[in-house]
């Protein structure tokens, strides 16, 4: 866009909000913001208990449907003790003892289960119970279904993350091993003939490109990744990353003035240092162990130097 | 992708954007949709929603080398 003195500011809002910085509001926007959204929710509103209900947890879910099977068990029971209609199994009216609540609980479990075998049945005013503990339990039944689902769902997208990311940092691993043999290649052509001779400088600016797109890769996944990697193989990659610069920085002292000249070389470097330079024990958003900050800081200090 | 390598080049640190808050040199440039912008940001900071940020910052930044710190939701 042209400008020239941009600076990212990579907390955001949310580091700024968690370390307890002042916050500034803009009331008319967020009052315009809040109308909308109280328009959407009027019209969601309808099926928003449904929401709710979606919206609890497995372990709850299922024990509100056991409970509900419970509380209509003991209706079905407590209705044929004291209001004259009841159940009946075959041609016998279940009776208001322990053996009723055992048939009255297991037309319960039925009827929540939508299964309804017919061996008990309600009668007169007790089907209405019976109907709606059915709607019920197809709602909450409906609920643990897609619940367990969507679990595992979750676990197998976590699992497909995991596995790109894991061949993400492999395949960083790789390339900066080739940008180091190939920096130790174009070394041994400089000391031979003491300058750069044009084909070793052209594999030196594409070892600087694929060092930056792989620096690029680290750097997103030091301040941006949402998946962290385990300690040793961010050692390993710091510490190709450290020999990586290392090399570069001894080619780049030793690189002749004239003869090394390369607008894409100057610009790879540029760009390298500018990125490695952000990486430190202290200015990654995440806290590491000594080791991997001391790496980071060493890091930041070849950075240093190749500006 | 031109404007978004000027954005990552340098970055700036939460005690420095403490520090300059009051400092006029530098203009604070909020990206995120005006609704989280209305919900809270950071004091003073103006909003250029990263949609259409081309002209809109041209017309609010005239001098190309005024020193800019952007933020969005972060962290990243």
């Amino acid at each position: 866009m042209g400008y020239t003195r941009v600076r990212h500011y990579h907390g955001g809002m949310e580091e700024w909000s968690d370390r307890g910085a002042s916050i500034e509001t803009s009331m008319i926007v967020a009052e315009r913001a809040a109308v909308r959204t109280a328009t959407r929710q009027s019209s969601a509103a309808r099926f928003s208990w449904l929401e709710t209900l979606a919206g609890w947890r497995l372990e709850r879910l299922i024990g509100i449907w056991l409970g509900m099977i419970a509380v209509f068990g003991v209706i079905y029971w407590l209705a044929g003790l004291s209001l004259g209609w009841s159940l009946r199994a075959g041609s016998d009216w279940v009776k208001p003892d322990l053996e009723g609540l055992e048939t009255a609980l297991y037309f319960s479990f039925v009827t929540a289960l939508s299964i309804g075998y017919g061996d008990v049945i309600p009668t007169g005013a007790l089907r209405v119970p019976a109907v709606i503990e059915g709607i019920a339990g197809l709602l909450i039944f409906g609920c643990v279904i897609s619940k367990l689902v969507s679990r595992r769902q979750e676990e197998l997208t976590e699992e497909i993350h995991r596995t790109t990311f894991d061949d993400r940092l492999d395949r960083v691993r790789t390339n900066l091993h080739l940008v180091f043999s190939d920096l130790g290649a174009v070394q041994q052509l400089q000391a031979e003939r003491g300058a750069l001779p044009g084909q070793a400088l052209r594999r030196l600016e594409s070892a600087v490109r694929v060092f930056r797109g792989e620096l690029q890769t680290i750097h997103d996944l030091l301040y941006a990744s949402r998946l962290e990697p385990d300690e040793e193989t961010l050692e390993s990659l710091l510490a190709n990353l450290t020999i990586c610069l290392q090399s570069l920085i001894e080619l780049n002292s030793a690189r002749p003035g004239s003869d090394g000249v390369s607008v894409p070389l100057d610009t790879g470097l540029h760009s390298i240092s500018a990125l490695a330079v952000e990486i430190c024990g202290e200015c990654v958003p995440r806290q590491h162990a000594q080791a991997l900050k001391d790496s980071m800081d060493q890091i930041q200090e070849l950075a240093r130097r190749i500006a | 992708m031109k404007a978004n390598h000027e954005l990552c080049e340098r970055g700036i640190f939460y005690e420095e954007l403490v520090a300059r808050l009051e400092d006029r040199a530098l203009v604070i440039v909020n990206v995120m949709p005006k609704e989280i912008f209305a919900a809270g940001h950071i004091p003073g900071s103006i909003h250029l929603p990263i949609t259409g940020i081309e002209a809109k910052a041209r017309q609010r930044i005239s001098n190309l080398d005024q020193e800019i710190a952007v933020y969005c939701a972060g962290p990243h």
